[in-house]
C-alpha cells in the first residue's frame, strides 16, 4: 500500500535546507515560531529573495518520528513548558498547568491542526459596529482591515493549503462519523453541511498525497496529506537558499536601539547557551500566549511594560472561542475515529442572529477521539458509572466539536507570572480566562443544538464534553487602526516599534467564528508581501 | 488489612486491593481483571517514584478497609461506590483516579474491549478499512449546500 511502511515516498521524505547565517548579519529577518503564521512568512519571504533565520523552540519531528498513539504523541509534540492559569474557566481546575493544546516543533501547531478552513464573513471584520449594545465587558473593535482586502489572500491561501470544496478542488469522501452528524443536521432543517472546507488532500495535490483516512492528524499526520508548514512551506523556503532554520531554539528577548527599532533576538540555543542574531526585522509568531509573553518579557528600561505595549494591550484581549463537544451514542456502531477526524462541518448557525439570545455565530465540525483522550477530556474529573457509561458507547458514539466567536475582553490576559519560572528561569505565562455571558450563551444554545442534530438520527443519549485546553489562541497582540486602541497596525507592524511585526493568531481583532489557520495564513501571505516591499523600497 | 511478612507480599496485598477498588471506581461489567491489575501496578509504580502520593495511598488503602464497616472487598457495589463517594474530595482519590484515567484507558486490551482499534497508519489507514461503513443511514450530501 502506497505510503505505509517506507514504501512510496511522502512529502517528509524531503529535507528542509538550511543555510547557516552569521549571528552579526544585519540583514536577516528572524522570525520567532514556524507554525502557520511563521512558516507562512517564511517561505513567502524566501522566495521574494529575502534572507531569514527561523527560530523554532521546539525540535525538528517528521513523518517517521509521528506514533499513531494519543499520549506519547501528546507527549512528543504538545508545548509543555509550565504554564499557570486563573478565572473562572474550568480548563483553571482541570488542567492548571495546560492553558492550550499547541505543539512546540518545527512547522508549529499546523503539525496537528484538523484541517478546517472557512473564511471569516464580511461583518465579522466589523464586530464592533455590527453586533450592537447588550455586550457589557466587551472589548470589542472592528478589524482595520475588510474582507473585501483580504480576499485576495483567502483565494492564495486556499490555493497554498490545498483547501477542499473551492477553486475546483473536490470535497473528501464522507467517513462514518459525518454520515451521522450530516444525517442529524439535515433532519433537523440544516442545509449548510459539507466535509469541509479542509486542508487535507481528497486526491494528490500539489506534492501531497490524498487522505488514507488514518485518523491521526492530531497525532502529525504520518502520511502527508494534510498542509502544514512542515511538509509545504519550509522545505520549500530551504530550496531557496535564503532559510536558516533553527530548532530547539527558544527567542527570550527582542532588544532594540536607541532610535527605537529592534536590532536583535536574544535567545537559548539546544545547549541553552545564550545566543544573539542581529535582525533588520523581527518577526513574532509564537501562537497567541507565547508572541504576547516574549513582548513582555522584552520589557526594557525604554519599554517598561513590553515591547510595543504603550497601549496597555499586549496580552489582553485574549481569545479562545467558544467550544464544546457534544458525543453521543447510538444503538449500532459509528467508529468515530475512523477517517479524516474533522472532515465535517456545518455552518447554518454561523451567521449573527440575534435572535437567538447572543452576537456572532458558531460551527459545528466532526471530532473523534480515541479512548485515552476521550477518558481524559469527556467529562474531567469524573468517574463512576456515569463516566464508564460514556465510555462503555466508544464503539457507537459520534462526536462534534463546536467552534464559535468569543468576546474579546480586556481582563482575559496573558501576564507573566513573577513567581514561576519555568526550566530556563524565566517567568512562565499566567493565562487568565473568564467567560463573557455571551460565550456561555452561545455554547449553551450550541450544546442543545447539537444534541438535537443527534437525536434527530436516534441517538439514545449524550454528553456535553466542556471546553478542551485552547487549541485557538487568538487576540492577545491585537491589530488596530490607532495606536491606542491595540498593538499592531494593518500590516502587522507594532505601532510602537516599526521593524517589530507579530504574525500569528494575536493579532485578530476579533476572533470571528471560524477556525484561525485560514486567517492566520491569508494574514501571513500579506504580511510579508508588505515586509518584502518596505525592504525592496528601502523603508526597513 | 494484615500486616504482610514480607515486602513482596505487601505489594501483592496492594495491587489486590487497588485493582477492586480501581474496578469499583471505574466498572466495565465486559473488562476482565486483567487491564484493572495492570492499572494498579501502573500506579503502585507510580508511588514508588513520588513519596507523597506512597504515603496517602498506603493510609488511604488501609481507610477504605474500615470506611464501610467490613473490608472494602466485601462490600457490595452499592456500598462501595457509596464509601468511594465518601472519600472522593481527598488527596488520596483524586491521586487514584487521575492516574487511572491517564493508565487504564492506555491499555491495548481496553481500547480492543471498547472497540478502538489503536494505530492505523502502518495498516493504510481506515481508506479501505472501513471509514466508510456505516450501513444504519443514508448516504448523506458531501458538497456544501447551496
Amino acid at each position: 500500500m502506497a505510503g505505509t511502511n517506507g514504501a512510496a515516498p511522502t512529502p517528509f521524505d524531503a529535507p528542509i535546507a538550511s543555510q547557516s547565517f552569521s549571528h552579526d548579519d544585519e540583514d536577516v529577518v528572524v522570525i520567532i515560531g514556524s507554525g502557520a503564521g511563521g512558516g507562512t512568512i517564511a517561505n513567502e519571504l524566501c522566495q521574494q529573495g529575502v534572507r531569514v533565520v527561523v527560530l523554532e523552540a521546539g525540535p525538528h519531528l517528521t513523518g517517521a518520528d509521528y506514533v499513531n498513539d494519543e499520549w506519547p504523541a501528546f507527549t512528543q509534540m504538545a508545548w509543555l513548558d509550565n504554564r499557570t492559569t486563573s478565572g473562572s474557566w474550568r480548563v483553571a481546575k482541570d488542567f492548571p498547568n495546560l492553558p492550550a493544546w499547541t505543539v512546540k516543533a518545527v512547522g508549529g501547531t499546523t503539525t496537528h491542526w484538523a484541517g478546517a478552513c472557512p473564511r471569516f464573513k464580511d461583518y465579522e471584520f466589523r464586530a464592533k459596529s455590527e453586533y450592537g449594545g447588550g455586550l457589557d465587558g466587551a472589548n470589542l473593535l472592528d478589524w482595520p482591515l475588510t474582507r473585501a482586502e483580504m480576499d485576495p489572500y483567502y483565494d492564495k491561501a486556499e490555493i497554498k493549503m490545498g483547501v477542499t470544496h473551492v477553486q475546483g478542488r473536490p470535497p473528501l469522501p464522507a467517513n462514518n462519523n459525518y454520515t451521522v452528524f450530516a444525517n442529524g443536521a439535515d433532519r433537523i432543517g440544516y442545509t449548510q453541511y459539507a466535509t469541509g472546507p479542509y486542508a487535507t488532500n481528497a486526491e494528490p495535490y500539489d506534492g501531497r498525497p490524498a487522505s488514507i483516512q488514518d485518523g491521526f492528524n492530531f497525532q502529525g499526520d504520518k502520511h502527508g496529506a494534510k498542509w502544514s508548514t512542515l511538509i509545504t512551506e519550509l522545505p520549500r523556503a530551504g530550496k531557496t537558499g535564503n532559510l536558516d532554520l533553527r530548532p530547539e531554539c527558544q527567542a527570550v528577548q527582542i532588544t532594540h536601539n536607541g532610535g527605537g527599532k529592534a536590532d536583535a533576538v536574544l535567545y537559548l540555543d539546544g545547549d541553552g547557551n545564550l545566543q544573539r542574531q542581529r535582525a533588520k526585522v523581527v518577526v513574532i509568531a509564537c501562537n497567541a500566549i507565547e508572541s504576547a509573553r516574549l513582548l513582555l518579557l522584552s520589557a526594557s528600561p525604554l519599554h517598561p511594560d513590553g515591547l510595543g505595549n504603550s497601549s496597555g494591550q499586549v496580552g489582553r484581549n485574549y481569545m479562545r472561542h467558544v467550544t464544546g463537544s457534544v458525543y453521543a451514542r447510538f444503538d449500532k456502531p459509528v467508529h468515530m475515529y475512523r477517517g479524516e477526524t474533522m472532515a465535517g462541518v456545518v455552518a447554518d448557525e454561523a451567521p449573527h442572529d440575534a435572535d437567538r439570545g447572543f452576537a456572532g455565530g458558531y460551527y459545528f465540525e466532526t471530532l473523534a477521539l480515541g479512548p485515552p483522550f476521550l477518558a481524559a477530556f469527556a467529562e474531567p474529573g469524573s468517574w463512576g458509572p456515569e463516566f464508564t457509561e460514556i465510555m462503555d458507547a466508544y464503539a457507537n458514539t459520534a462526536g462534534l466539536w463546536i467552534t464559535g466567536e468569543d468576546m474579546p475582553q480586556e481582563t482575559n490576559r496573558i501576564t507573566l507570572n513573577g513567581a514561576v519560572t519555568d526550566q530556563h528561569g524565566l517567568p512562565v505565562p499566567n493565562v487568565h480566562f473568564d467567560d463573557h455571558p455571551n460565550d456561555a450563551a452561545m455554547r449553551d444554545h450550541a450544546w442543545a443544538q447539537g444534541e438535537k442534530m443527534y437525536e434527530a438520527v436516534g441517538s439514545t443519549g449524550a454528553h456535553r464534553t466542556t471546553p478542551y485546553p485552547s487549541t485557538h489562541n487568538m487576540g492577545t497582540a491585537r491589530m488596530s487602526e490607532k495606536p491606542g486602541d491595540g498593538v499592531v497596525n494593518p500590516h502587522g507592524a507594532c505601532h510602537d516599534v516599526p521593524n517589530v511585526y507579530v504574525g500569528d493568531g494575536s493579532v485578530f481583532t476579533t476572533g470571528a467564528a471560524a477556525n484561525p489557520t485560514l486567517t492566520i495564513v491569508a494574514l501571513a501571505i500579506r504580511e510579508a508581501e508588505h515586509i518584502g516591499g518596505e525592504i525592496r523600497a528601502g523603508r526597513l | 488489612m494484615a500486616t504482610a511478612a514480607t515486602p513482596a507480599a505487601a505489594e501483592t496485598t496492594a495491587v489486590r486491593a487497588l485493582t477492586v477498588m480501581v474496578r469499583a471506581m471505574f466498572p466495565h461489567p465486559s473488562f476482565p481483571d486483567g487491564p484493572y491489575e495492570r492499572c494498579a501496578e501502573t500506579i503502585l509504580g507510580a508511588a514508588g517514584e513520588d513519596v507523597r502520593f506512597r504515603t496517602q495511598l498506603d493510609q488511604g488503602l488501609r481507610d477504605l478497609d474500615v470506611a464501610g464497616g467490613a473490608p472494602f472487598a466485601e462490600l457490595d457495589d452499592a456500598k462501595k461506590l457509596e464509601v468511594l463517594r465518601g472519600m472522593s474530595s481527598t488527596e488520596f482519590f483524586e491521586g487514584v483516579r487521575s492516574r487511572v484515567i491517564t493508565s487504564l484507558y492506555d491499555d491495548r486490551e481496553v481500547w480492543s474491549l471498547l472497540g478502538y482499534e489503536g494505530p492505523s497508519y502502518d495498516q493504510g489507514g481506515y481508506a479501505s478499512r472501513g471509514f466508510d461503513d456505516l450501513d444504519w443511514l443514508p448516504a448523506a450530501r458531501i458538497e456544501q449546500g447551496s
